[in-house]
């Protein structure tokens, strides 16, 4: 097999050049209109999963809010706090440098987002449009390391980011996850969903590979490529261990690391540690918040072309 | 037909290609070689030959732990290939407030491990939600020991993942819904097939390489199960060590000064051999697709 | 297809083996040696780095002091002070450990120095200081002095113990009397059953499973004396298991905690769910700041036989470029007028001999709890480390993996423990 194509998929070609901005337009396809019973049966069914999945996160906010005179583990959990305030959160603020440290995450989530934008990108555009020897293999590569055993391996790891005189670095921190095997194998999958048509058409109008990977191939991408952001920013936000390792100067610390600070040997106060939870919690919110509108490419050129 | 130079393909790959020999294959390779000796976290170790792999063979809790990793996969891989393509489908349309649902959908995700023990304890605990519930409405006489027997801790850990896995596999679907195109749904739709029939003969087939990808996401994730079951079994993997999966084995012989990394290596290799299987059989099924 | 991809993964796995001279990446031997090369009145000058554990941001203003009063003790000196978080202490030591980056002065627990001490990777500050016997409580020194090691591997810093305390709205309730609250194991169990039988199965007195700091106290030898063989599977410890599964079988414990984490029985306290915990002298505070309606509730008593010993101290790394620096350091932080300063910001208690007599540790202003503190500091007299340091890890998991399962009614108590003895010695050897 040489090119790889799924003729099950729709030829949902965008237009070309991909340079007019596409913007979101309300209820412009007419698909969209539902039924109001129909619209009733979603709620409900979205209220059901809301009450399912909240939970974690409601009573971080809830024991984050609560009075220094309240039970937090009353038996059964109360969500309402009879002593409401907001004192933890100036409190977490005055105990930590919490500016210094999110500045530091944020420093290395936008390397690992970067990295892997760029570099899965590229990667999963050349295993999944062009053809070259070996492509196989490499492809094995990417899919071998999801099962390579990673457990034993984070020694090893920091002896290697030391020798790179990296040690007790931001950049450090964020090296190994800068291109993540998993973001190029749902780059590749994505790629490959756009029909090989389009290629084809493209390179008989004499476009080369670059104008292809820019034009053609990324704006037809962009939900999976916000995914890839998602969780590149994500995993880099909330790593503990491996920053807590390879940084050795507490002005370096990132915000989950610097957070510990929070539940000291001697002193461990759950509102508190909630604060400080909830903190960290609201640039991941902002995130998946704003990328996500990206996950409905198709969407938007329906509209566009509409 | 090429239309490029031989080392364009290359060029793009490359990054991605050192990244992935310096940060996963030469720590794993390191990995194979310390699988025979007896090394310690500090200090080195001699070579020790076959001694662990012989060891594995006598290992009860090997034989528990996989076990319940099989048990794990085969029962997340239905739910979990399924009901985020389902959410996946509901959140995708645009209605007032969708962001917030999407968003506080994906929570569980990334809410820190002890809130999530300390909810599911309330919920499952011998006095929780589900066996209070369960008593008042008379289904069950005395409570079920959710959190102390040795499967049904291991069912409630199993929940656990799916309760988890749901916003996370749920975004890569929304994003692959995306490329499956509209106009075939708006076709269908004018055509009056109904929503279910829209569902399995047009979403699905859309989005069938993203759920292969997907079950091998899963398979790999469910023989690598950690965390629900380290925070539902208080860390120690429930009584006798019955509710470990490999990967805990891994985590309690590789930890601290003293660990065992020449045992916990060989493990790895154990879980490696595990993993490939499934692995190898549904990247089959996704070429097979693809060849179709 | 699929056969050809496998073998140019195994083609290039097998070229990276034959490169792999440095797989096991921390071999190169510390022959450096542990002994000091200094003696420790030579002239202290110079930087010395000095790390802590989890003391940031409640004692920076202490941390920041003692080394102001060590730096103007000894001019020229100058001090890096480095604190980790309380997490992951043992992986950020064991990676300074194994990049040959141990700071100089460094706090460790006997558990976590033993296995750097066997490395050679600490200073026998015993051969550095003659004097550290004189002025530190045998306890404390004992704990940093290891079967098979000669030296003493660490200064004691600060000393704790766990005391019992009780919840007294619960015993009254069944028409127990917290002052006056069991004293044996034996007396517990009959309480336990009390507090079962008279709230109708609703009540717990105990959740805590029995470890191997309990073993000790009911007579066990866990290890042999040449510390090459555990020796925990006697008819004595059997019997110890026999009662717990006796009573997890008639329910005086709450079933879930077969799979409660260490904490749990001080965590199910807060929450108001049991009636009886172990804490340090500093617990009484933190149960009623999680849970206010404890307050005024909660009655000390001191530990049902011997209490624990937990020892903190500092070691100094045997790399250190700066023995004389390090040595005055860490003798300065762990002498009797800094401990004590310490031990009156915060519910511990210093390892000096000279802080024995100190009123401040042995007379309560009568709060519960300057009571509970005065309960400890007498209990830290009779305190011993009940569990030997070389159980950790693996070890530790295993072996209260077995005693959950003989609790639980699975196995006996007998094959929970020879399982338990066979797989540790296995551990020990490796």
């Amino acid at each position: 097999m040489t090119v790889v194509t799924d003729p099950a998929r729709p030829v949902a070609v965008p237009e070309a050049s991909g340079t007019a901005p596409p913007r979101r337009k309300r209820g412009t396809f007419g698909f969209n209109s539902l039924s109001p019973t129909e619209k009733v049966v979603r709620y409900l069914l979205l209220v059901f999963v809301l009450l399912i999945t909240i939970g974690p996160f409601l009573w971080q906010l809830s024991t984050s809010l609560k009075g220094s005179g309240e039970d937090i583990y009353t038996r059964i959990p109360r969500l309402l706090p009879s002593q409401p305030t907001l004192s933890h959160y100036g409190e977490v603020a005055d105990t930590i440098p919490v500016w210094d440290y999110m500045r530091n995450s944020l420093q290395v989530a936008v390397l690992v987002v970067g990295g892997n934008i760029i570099g899965s990108s590229l990667a999963g555009f050349a295993l999944s449009r062009l053809e070259f020897r070996f492509r196989r293999i490499v492809l094995g590569l990417f899919l071998a390391t999801l099962v390579l055993p990673g457990e034993v391996t984070i020694i090893s790891q920091y002896v290697t980011v030391r020798e790179l005189g990296l040690a007790n670095t931001l950049f450090g921190v964020a090296l190994p996850g800068m291109i993540g095997a998993l973001n190029v194998l749902l780059m590749y999958n994505a790629f490959r969903s756009l029909p090989v048509e389009v290629d084809q058409a493209a390179v008989v109008d004499g476009a080369n590979v670059w104008q292809r990977f820019i034009h053609i191939g990324l704006p037809s991408v962009r939900g999976t490529l916000s995914v890839v952001a998602i969780f590149a920013f994500i995993g880099a936000w909330d790593d503990f261990l491996w920053p807590l390792i390879v940084l050795t100067d507490p002005d370096k610390y990132t915000l989950t690391v610097g957070l510990q600070y929070l539940s000291g040997t001697f002193s461990n106060d759950p509102r508190l540690i909630a604060a400080g939870t909830m903190i960290a919690f609201i640039p991941i919110v902002i995130v998946f918040a704003t990328l996500q509108r990206f996950f409905f490419k198709g969407v938007e050129e329906g509209a566009v072309k509409g | 037909m090429r239309y490029h130079r031989w080392f364009t393909p290359w060029v793009l790959v490359i990054p991605a290609l050192t990244w992935l020999l310096v940060f996963n294959l030469w720590p794993s390779i390191n990995t194979v070689i310390l699988s025979f000796t007896n090394a310690k976290p500090i200090g080195g170790g001699t070579f020790v030959g076959l001694k662990n792999f012989e060891a594995l063979l006598h290992d009860e809790q090997l034989r528990w732990a996989l076990l319940n990793s099989v048990i794990y996969m085969v029962v997340c891989l239905p739910f979990l290939t399924i009901l985020p393509l389902l959410l996946a489908v509901l959140v995708e349309k645009k209605l007032p407030g969708i962001t917030f649902f999407r968003t506080a959908f994906y929570t569980p995700v990334v809410a820190s491990a002890v809130v999530v023990a300390l909810i599911w304890q309330w919920i499952l605990d011998d006095r929780g939600l589900v066996n209070g519930l369960a008593e008042k409405l008379g289904v069950i006489s005395g409570p079920l020991p959710f959190l102390s027997d040795q499967w049904l801790l291991l069912f409630s850990a199993i929940s656990l993942t799916i309760w988890k896995g749901l916003g996370y596999y749920m975004i890569i679907y929304l994003a692959a819904l995306g490329n499956v195109g509209r106009e075939l749904h708006e076709a269908a739709a004018v055509d009056g097939a109904s929503a279910y029939r829209r569902f399995v003969h047009i979403t699905i087939p859309g989005v069938r390489g993203t759920m292969i990808l997907i079950s091998i996401l899963i398979s790999v994730s469910a023989l690598r199960v950690f965390s629900e079951l380290f925070i539902l079994s208080g860390g120690k993997g429930g009584p006798g060590g019955r509710d470990n999966s490999v990967v805990m084995l891994i985590q309690q012989y590789s930890q601290g000064f003293e660990g065992n990394l020449g045992y916990a290596s060989a493990l790895s290799i154990v879980l490696f051999f595990v993993t490939v299987v499934p692995m190898l059989l549904l990247a089959r099924m996704n070429r097979k697709a693809a060849d179709a | 297809m699929r056969s050809r991809r496998l073998t140019g993964v195994a083609a290039l796995a097998v070229a990276a083996l034959t490169l792999a001279g440095c797989g096991l990446g921390s071999s190169d031997d510390t022959s450096s040696g542990s002994k000091p090369t200094v003696d420790a009145n030579a002239q202290v000058t110079g930087e010395v780095s000095f790390q802590t554990w989890a003391l940031k941001p409640k004692f920076t203003t202490y941390v920041e002091g003692v080394i102001k009063a060590f730096e103007a003790k000894y001019p020229g000196t100058k001090v890096t002070w480095l604190d980790q978080p309380g997490d992951g202490y043992d992986k950020k030591v064991l990676s300074q450990a194994s990049a040959g980056q141990l700071p100089d002065v460094v706090n460790l627990p006997p558990d976590f120095a033993l296995p750097l001490a066997k490395q050679s990777m600490l200073l026998d500050v015993g051969a550095a200081d003659p004097k550290i016997a004189e002025e530190y409580v045998e306890g404390g020194v004992q704990a940093y002095q290891y079967q098979g090691q000669t030296g003493t591997f660490g200064y004691p810093w600060y000393l704790n113990t766990d005391i019992d305390y009780w919840n007294a709205t619960k015993f009254a309730a069944v028409g127990l009397d917290a002052k006056n609250p069991p004293k044996t194991f034996d007396e517990l169990l009959a309480a336990a059953k009390v507090m079962h039988d008279k709230s109708g199965g609703k009540e717990y007195m105990m959740s805590r499973l029995p470890g191997i700091g309990d073993l000790t106290n009911a007579g066990v030898k866990v290890l042999s004396d040449d510390g090459k063989t555990f020796t925990f599977n006697t008819p004595e410890a059997e019997a110890l298991l026999d009662k717990y599964a006796a009573a997890y079988k008639a329910g005086y414990l709450p079933r879930d905690i077969l799979t409660q984490q260490y904490l749990g029985n001080s965590k199910l306290f807060t929450q108001n769910k049991v009636a009886w915990t172990t804490g340090g002298g500093n617990a009484l505070g933190d149960f009623v700041k999680d849970n206010p309606s404890l307050k005024g509730k909660v009655v000390p008593s001191p530990a049902l036989d011997t209490p624990p010993l937990y020892v903190q101290g500092l070691s100094v790394s045997a790399k250190t470029k700066n023995q004389a620096a390090a040595i005055a350091l860490a003798r300065f932080v762990t002498n009797a007028e800094n401990q004590a300063a310490f031990a009156k910001i915060v519910n511990i208690f210093p390892s000096t001999k000279a802080s024995a007599t100190d009123p401040y540790f042995s007379k309560s202003d009568g709060t519960p709890e300057s009571d509970a503190k005065v309960l400890a500091f007498e209990s830290l007299a009779k305190a011993k480390v009940l569990q030997p340091p070389v159980i950790s890890g693996a070890t530790n998991d295993f072996i209260n993996q077995q005693i959950s399962l003989a609790i639980s009614g699975k196995v006996t108590s007998k094959q929970a423990l020879d399982a338990a003895v066979a797989k540790a010695n296995q551990l020990l050897a490796s």
